[in-house]
């Protein structure tokens, strides 16, 4: 043991391949950039910081996994195909979500002859997702039936609401990135958020 | 609309957030003041807690990789139809360019230019000298594109 505690042993081997892989110093705008000359292999970093963020957004708005796999996908050739027209001064996300977002809007067109504002069936969250915190078994399965309820209820609400929803409270975006994923100004995002929380109020109650 | 009416209709934004800090102040001070504001913004904040602890929808395992594939499939598609026309047009342009350069020496030279015994400027020596050389661009053409598209793949 050294003199102010156990010492810290990191082998050579993981040192070097460390310091061999490009990806180890490089921050997230540098993978942006990368992107933006057209080197593709920065698209790996850029794809996994991404991911979970941008399959739930997909997720919620869509209520269908294959579709927001697919849309996903759809999503990640397409940022390819535009990303030379982003501009770095603007936030990634809200590029990247809005881009997202139109496609699963065109899919949504595509999949019904109905209006966007329909509803949708519910999503299924499997009760394995249950985190443990320290709750007893009948705590735990009152939160998880709160949050099947409220899920279900935020699946029967028009897209429109669904997407400021969970822009705001899972991306935790502000005003003006939700105005420009939705392109949107910022005034109909407040509105909409209002009446998407009425709404939901609304439908909780009468359950 | 009096006060306690138009602070209320801020309930809920001010649960999600997103009132300016102003209006935010607002609602604060008036729901110090009012029971039925402060039970309100009360019920609103266990809905905006509850928005953001949802059931999170598994992300896929395979989703990264497959869609790191499709994108390889899609780009050499479209590299396979852009090679495919630029092949068409660069062979259009050279049986046109020759044609004008065969017109062109035919006038120049007056029908005759004699290489190796042979009138080049007759159809039938001009045409196997140009499909020579056409053939020998193509190939070199297809080449340099293969070349190139093996450098491309990087994902």
């Amino acid at each position: 043991m050294g003199l102010f505690g156990p010492e810290l042993r990191i082998p050579i081997d993981m040192i070097l391949a460390a310091s061999m892989n490009p990806d180890t110093f490089s921050t997230h705008e540098d993978s942006i950039a990368r992107l933006q000359r057209g080197e593709l292999d920065a698209l790996g970093a850029v794809m996994a910081r991404y991911q979970h963020r941008l399959y739930r957004f997909l997720h919620r708005l869509l209520q269908d996994p294959i579709a927001a796999d697919d849309v996903f996908q759809q999503t990640w050739l397409r940022v390819i195909e535009k990303i030379g027209r982003y501009d770095a001064r603007r936030q990634f996300d809200a590029w990247l979500f809005s881009v997202a977002r139109n496609l699963a809007i065109d899919y949504l067109r595509l999949r019904r002859s109905s209006s966007l504002d329909s509803p949708d069936e519910s999503g299924i969250a499997p009760i394995e997702r249950l985190e443990a915190g320290g709750q007893s078994p009948l705590e735990q399965l009152l939160e998880f039936e709160r949050g099947t309820v409220l899920a279900a209820v935020v699946a029967k609400l028009p897209v429109i609401h669904r997407e400021v929803l969970t822009l705001r409270f899972e991306e935790d975006m502000k005003l003006e990135e939700i105005a420009e994923v939705a392109g949107i100004p910022i005034s109909t995002v407040k509105s909409r958020l209002g009446r998407a929380l009425e709404s939901l109020r609304g439908k909780l109650e009468l359950k | 609309m009096n006060t306690h009416e138009s602070i209320r209709k801020l309930l809920p934004l001010a649960a999600a957030g997103a009132l300016s800090q102003q209006e935010q102040l607002q609602v604060e001070a008036h729901a110090r003041v009012c029971e039925i504001c402060r039970r309100e913004l009360d019920e609103w904040s266990v809905y905006a807690s509850g928005l953001r602890g949802l059931p999170q929808p598994s992300t896929p395992e395979t989703l990264i990789a497959r869609t790191q594939a499709r994108i390889l499939r899609e780009r050499e598609a479209a590299a396979v139809r852009w090679n495919a026309f630029t092949l068409c047009g660069l062979a259009v342009f050279s049986w046109v360019a020759s044609i004008g350069f065969w017109m062109l020496v035919r006038e120049l030279s007056g029908g005759h230019v004699e290489v190796l015994g042979t009138n080049l400027v007759s159809a039938g020596p001009w045409f196997l000298v140009s499909f020579a050389v056409a053939s020998i661009t193509a190939a070199a053409t297809a080449l340099l594109v293969g070349n190139r598209s093996d450098a491309g793949r990087v994902l």
